[in-house]
Order: structure tokens, then C-alpha cells, then sequence
């Protein structure tokens, strides 16, 4: 039955999960192609950056438009650290955990003042905030200003490289996505939706939501700064206008929300469709074109299904579950 | 300091200012009475930049000439993309959330079809005056910032007029205090937000034409003018007109004395952090918010 075993029915998701993690896994030493491992690691880096988004801007109502700071701070405090503690190749790469954690403290900073605000006046700060950091990186010369940053590379083959950055992220997404599921479900993650419905009745009700708001903050800060690093170590090469792109910040803001941001379900589906759906325009259409489509999207997305598409497809689902349920009662009453 | 130079800046930001208010009144019109936060209003005012460019360029019609044509075709535009576009997130529980993603899809649709029709080229609106100067004793006044300002004030003087004394100017305050309660007294809202929307569009055309006297500019011109946008409004608090100028020339003065005095990249530096100090400390903006 539809809903008579809840609890078998949550497992064989779970096992579901395990196998396209392991799918994943295995993937890249399949020796497909590169562009297909890229490709992937692209879309595995979005749909962290939209989870994690999805701590503070999904659960807890606060929309961050400067979530790219965090990445870009990630992937420089990787650099720097991995120049100046002259670490190797493969240290470098794990220099990215304490790069989130850069980032996190960081958001816990900015965070302080800035979660006072709200509504469009958090966007408008938080979008500042990461043009702030984007002008300060280029114009100091210690991060290399306008001219980037190198990293050293594994001496390795490409594919082999690129199928270890992708096994990489893979974790870190993997870590990432449990940790929202985590969130959703604990007393920590019921505070933050309570703050997201009404702030002051949260308050009355002794939730402290100050420092819930920064405690999500910084953890919606972590991951991308994490992913920051991996990803500087994937290029080798870091650039303020390839990591601080501001479109980065918007596309993840439109990814978590075209999936719906009230589970962590919505920016996973959300950040796959609509790398797929880029791609697939980049290639196949002009791109003035593909970016006028992608434009209609958000338009129709925003219009038809305001509460992403996750929820919009379980209503069709639910609606339809019901109809047959009814007919096939009907017909039976009939028959007896 | 050198005083010439300072009054020089001084003089300059006012006019630049006088120009952001212009493209940020509407702005802060639509995000007052319609909660609606148009991330494409910037957009517009390039289209209407793109669209006197053309009209210049082939036709020979004055950008401000042009301006009788381009204003009442923003304000058609305007009423149909609210009829179309926004009226329907209107009832929804996050209007502003859902407003600046929906706007923002817009604005993505406009750029491409502005890049589809002139080309990423940057453009130069230069007319017959454009390197005119007007002197007073040590100090210049270049014809088109004196344009753009003269413009400006016009303009704002015109929409201040138009909701102080105008009865429909009076029924989109009255929308805006008391939606319910205004409906009770027979104001059509919808209608009312659609010439609200309208108006407001207009605006922003006279604002891109204006922009497009100062400045060159090119289909992704809008993003940083969207900014300036936010500051104008932010600094002059939202929904206030008279706030919305004053606001624009703050900003006018600050970028033109900092452009003097400070090295070129951390202009835009300032610019920011002064937003986000002044968004910590004074988020109903600068001037108590009057109706």
C-alpha cells in the first residue's frame, strides 16, 4: 500500500541513496570521458553550495544573495594556506577544511550584525558583502590581485586527477546533504522553521534566535567554503572573477528555490535539473537564447509552482493517488 | 584640499545624484506600495537608453525629444508586464521573495534580448552638446550632466506632484497605507498597482536615458546601476520620494568626491560599505519615512 509501511518505505529510499551514492562512486574510473567527469564535479558543486544555502536561506527564511563570498573566501584561504605552509599537492587539498572554517567564523562576523535585518535588506547586505570581498581580494596584493593565484597540481594524469576531486566533492556533498537531512529533523532544525514562520513568536516562545541564526549561518557558511577549496584545487588556478561570481550566488539562491526550500530534497533536485537544463541550452542553443529561456523558467517556476518543484510534482502525485483511490471505491461500491 | 577641485566633484555628484534619484524613484515606488522588489527596473531604463540610442543614431531625434515617444511606451510596457508578470504573485505569502526572483528572470530575459538586438558592444550616447561646457568663474558645467539634472528634477518633481495632488496619485497612497481599507472606499487596487507599475517603469526610462547622457553603457550596465538603485532607496528609505532624491544626491556627492580624492578601485569599495553600514544602523533609511 501507498502509505501502510512508512518505515520500509524510508529504508528503501535510504538504499535507493546508498546505491546512486555508489553509482556515483564507481563512475569516474569507468574511464568516461573528461568532459563527463567535469561535468559531474560541476553538478556535485552546486548542489552542495544549494544545500547548504538552503540551511540559512531555505529553513530559516534568511536569503543570502552573497553565499559566493564563502566560496571565494574558501578557495583562497586554501591557497594561501597551502603557499605559505608550502604544503604539497595532496596537503593542499585538505587544507580546504580549515578553509571552511574560515569561512564559517567569517559568516559568524558578518552574521553578528547583519542577521538583525531582514527580508530584502538581508539580500541587499548580504549581496554587498560579497562585492566588498570580491574588491578587496583583487586590490591586495598578497592574494595575487587581479592576477590570480596558482596551485600547485597533482602530477597526475587528468583523468585521474579530475576522478579524485570528484570522489572528493562526492564526500563532501554526501556529508553535506546528510547534515541538512540532520538539521531538518532535529530540535535545532524545528527552531530555525519557527523562525522562518514568525521571528517574535519564536522569541516568546524562549528560542534564541539570535544565535541560532548564526550557528546556521556559519554552517551554511562551512560547506561552501569547503567546496571553495576543493574546487581551487580542481582549476589550480583561482581567479576573483571565477570564484566571486556574482552569478554563482544568484544561480544557487534560483537552484534552491526552483527545488523548494522547505527540504533538503528541493536544492538537490533543484541544483541537478537546472545544471542538466544549462548545459544542455549551452550546447545545443545560442546563448543569448539559452539565457532568455532560462530566464522564462524562473518566471514560470515562480508563477506555477511557488513552492518549488519538488512540492509541485508530490501534489500532482498526491491528487492523482487520490482520484484513483476514489474511482477504484466507487466502482467497487457499485459492484457489491 | 583644492577647493576648485572639491566644489568641482561637489557640483558633478549633485548632478550624477539627481540621476539616480530619477531611476530610483520608481523603485522605491514599486517596492513601497506593491512590496514588489523590481530587480529589472534598472533593466528597463537600459532598454529605454538602447531604444533613444536608436532613435538618435538612425532617426536623429534628441534623446530628450525622444523621451515623449519612450515614456508613455515604458509606462504600456509596464502596465502589461504588471498584468501579465506580477498581478499573480501578488496574493502570494512572500510577494518580496518571490518578486525579486520572477523580476529577476525578467531582467536575464531583457539583457539577452537587448544583447540579441545591439550587440555587447559599449555605447556612447554622443549628441551635438555632449562636449559642450557651460563656465562660471573656475567651475564647469557640462551640458549633459545640466541635462540630466534639469531632467531629474523635472521628473521627480512630476511623480511627487502627480501622488500629492492628483486623485489617482491619492489612491496609490491610499492603496499603500490600507490596502483593505482603500478598497472598501472603492479604489480599484489591482488597477491601481498596474499605473502604479506603469509609472514607475516610465520613471526608469527617463532615469536610462539620463544614465545614458553620463555614462557609456553596454547590456550588462544594469547590474551596477541595480546597486546604485538600492543605495538610493535604502539611504532615502523606502517608499519616500523626496527621500529617494536627497538620498541619490548623497550618493551622487559621495561617489563624486571619492572618485576625486581616492584611487579608482576602491571607489565602488566605499560605495558598498557605505550601504551596508548604513543597512545595520539605519535600515528605515536616512529620513523618517513620510506618506
Amino acid at each position: 500500500m501507498a502509505h501502510g509501511n512508512d518505515r520500509s518505505g524510508f529504508y528503501r529510499v535510504k538504499l535507493i541513496l546508498a546505491g546512486i551514492i555508489f553509482v556515483l562512486g564507481v563512475y569516474p574510473w569507468l574511464a568516461p570521458p573528461v568532459y563527463f567527469i567535469s561535468f559531474a564535479f560541476n553538478v556535485l558543486t552546486y548542489i552542495t553550495l544549494a544545500t547548504s544555502w538552503n540551511i540559512i536561506g531555505g529553513y530559516t527564511g534568511y536569503l543570502s544573495f552573497g553565499h559566493v563570498a564563502f566560496f571565494g573566501i574558501g578557495a583562497y584561504a586554501t591557497a594561501v594556506l597551502g603557499a605559505r605552509l608550502d604544503l604539497g599537492p595532496a596537503l593542499v587539498i585538505l587544507a580546504s577544511l580549515p578553509a571552511g572554517v574560515v569561512s564559517a567564523l567569517v559568516a559568524v562576523v558578518i552574521g553578528y550584525p547583519c542577521l538583525r535585518l531582514r527580508g530584502p535588506y538581508f539580500a541587499v547586505i548580504t549581496l554587498c558583502f560579497a562585492f566588498v570581498t570580491e574588491i578587496t581580494v583583487r586590490n591586495l596584493d598578497f592574494l595575487g590581485g587581479a592576477d590570480g593565484l596558482w596551485i600547485k597540481g597533482l602530477a597526475m594524469p587528468i583523468e585521474t586527477s579530475r576522478s579524485i576531486f570528484f570522489e572528493l566533492m562526492l564526500v563532501l556533498t554526501v556529508v553535506c546533504l546528510s547534515s541538512a537531512q540532520w538539521i531538518e529533523t532535529s530540535r535545532f532544525g524545528a527552531g530555525l522553521r519557527a523562525i522562518r514562520e514568525d521571528e517574535e513568536v519564536a522569541q516568546t516562545m524562549a528560542i534564541n534566535t539570535p544565535k541560532l541564526k548564526i550557528i546556521a549561518f556559519a554552517a551554511s557558511a562551512f560547506f561552501p567554503g569547503v567546496a571553495g577549496g576543493i574546487y581551487a584545487c580542481y582549476l589550480t588556478y583561482i581567479h576573483p572573477d571565477i570564484v566571486f561570481d556574482v552569478n554563482i550566488s544568484i544561480l544557487i539562491v534560483l537552484m534552491a528555490l526552483f527545488g523548494g526550500g522547505a527540504s533538503w530534497v528541493g536544492p538537490l533536485v533543484g541544483a541537478t535539473l537546472l545544471t542538466f537544463v544549462n548545459e544542455g541550452l549551452s550546447t545545443f542553443v545560442k546563448a543569448e537564447f539559452a539565457r532568455i529561456i532560462y530566464g522564462c523558467l524562473f518566471i514560470i517556476v515562480i508563477i506555477f509552482m511557488p513552492n518549488g518543484i519538488v512540492e509541485f510534482l508530490k501534489n500532482v502525485i498526491v491528487k492523482r493517488r487520490l482520484r484513483t483511490k476514489f474511482v477504484k471505491n466507487k466502482s467497487s461500491n457499485l459492484l457489491s | 584640499m583644492n577647493l576648485t577641485l572639491t566644489l568641482q566633484s561637489l557640483i558633478s555628484g549633485i548632478m550624477m545624484g539627481a540621476v539616480y534619484a530619477l531611476l530610483g524613484i520608481g523603485f522605491s515606488l514599486t517596492w513601497g506600495v506593491m512590496r514588489v522588489i523590481n530587480v529589472s527596473h534598472a533593466t528597463f531604463g537600459l532598454l529605454s537608453a538602447f531604444v533613444s540610442y536608436s532613435l538618435f543614431k538612425t532617426f536623429g531625434i534628441d534623446p530628450i525629444a525622444s523621451l515623449v515617444l519612450t515614456l508613455p511606451a515604458m509606462f504600456g510596457l509596464g502596465c502589461i508586464i504588471y498584468w501579465l508578470l506580477i498581478n499573480p504573485i501578488t496574493r502570494a505569502k512572500a510577494v518580496i521573495v518571490s518578486s525579486m526572483i520572477l523580476t529577476f528572470g525578467i531582467a536575464i530575459i531583457l539583457e539577452n534580448l537587448i544583447l540579441l538586438m545591439w550587440g555587447a558592444d559599449p555605447r556612447l550616447l554622443t549628441t551635438s552638446y555632449t562636449n559642450k561646457v557651460y563656465v562660471i568663474g573656475p567651475l564647469y558645467f557640462q551640458y549633459p550632466r545640466l541635462l540630466g539634472f534639469v531632467m531629474a528634477l523635472v521628473g521627480v518633481s512630476a511623480v511627487q506632484f502627480f501622488l500629492k495632488r492628483t486623485l489617482t496619485g491619492k489612491a496609490v497612497r491610499a492603496a499603500w497605507q490600507q490596502p483593505e481599507a482603500s478598497q472598501l472606499c472603492g479604489i480599484n487596487l489591482k488597477k491601481i498597482s498596474m499605473i502604479t507599475f506603469g509609472v514607475a517603469i516610465a520613471c526608469s526610462g527617463a532615469g536610462g536615458v539620463g544614465m545614458a547622457m553620463l555614462y557609456s553603457f553596454e547590456p550588462h550596465s544594469h547590474n551596477l546601476w541595480l546597486i546604485y538603485l538600492f543605495l538610493v532607496v535604502i539611504v532615502g528609505g523606502v517608499g519616500n520620494i523626496l527621500g529617494a532624491a536627497a538620498g541619490g544626491m548623497i550618493i551622487g556627492i559621495i561617489t563624486g568626491l571619492s572618485m576625486a580624492f581616492m584611487p579608482y578601485q576602491w571607489v565602488n569599495l566605499l560605495t558598498f560599505g557605505l550601504l551596508m553600514v548604513i543597512l545595520v544602523l539605519r535600515p528605515q533609511g536616512l529620513f523618517q519615512s513620510e506618506v
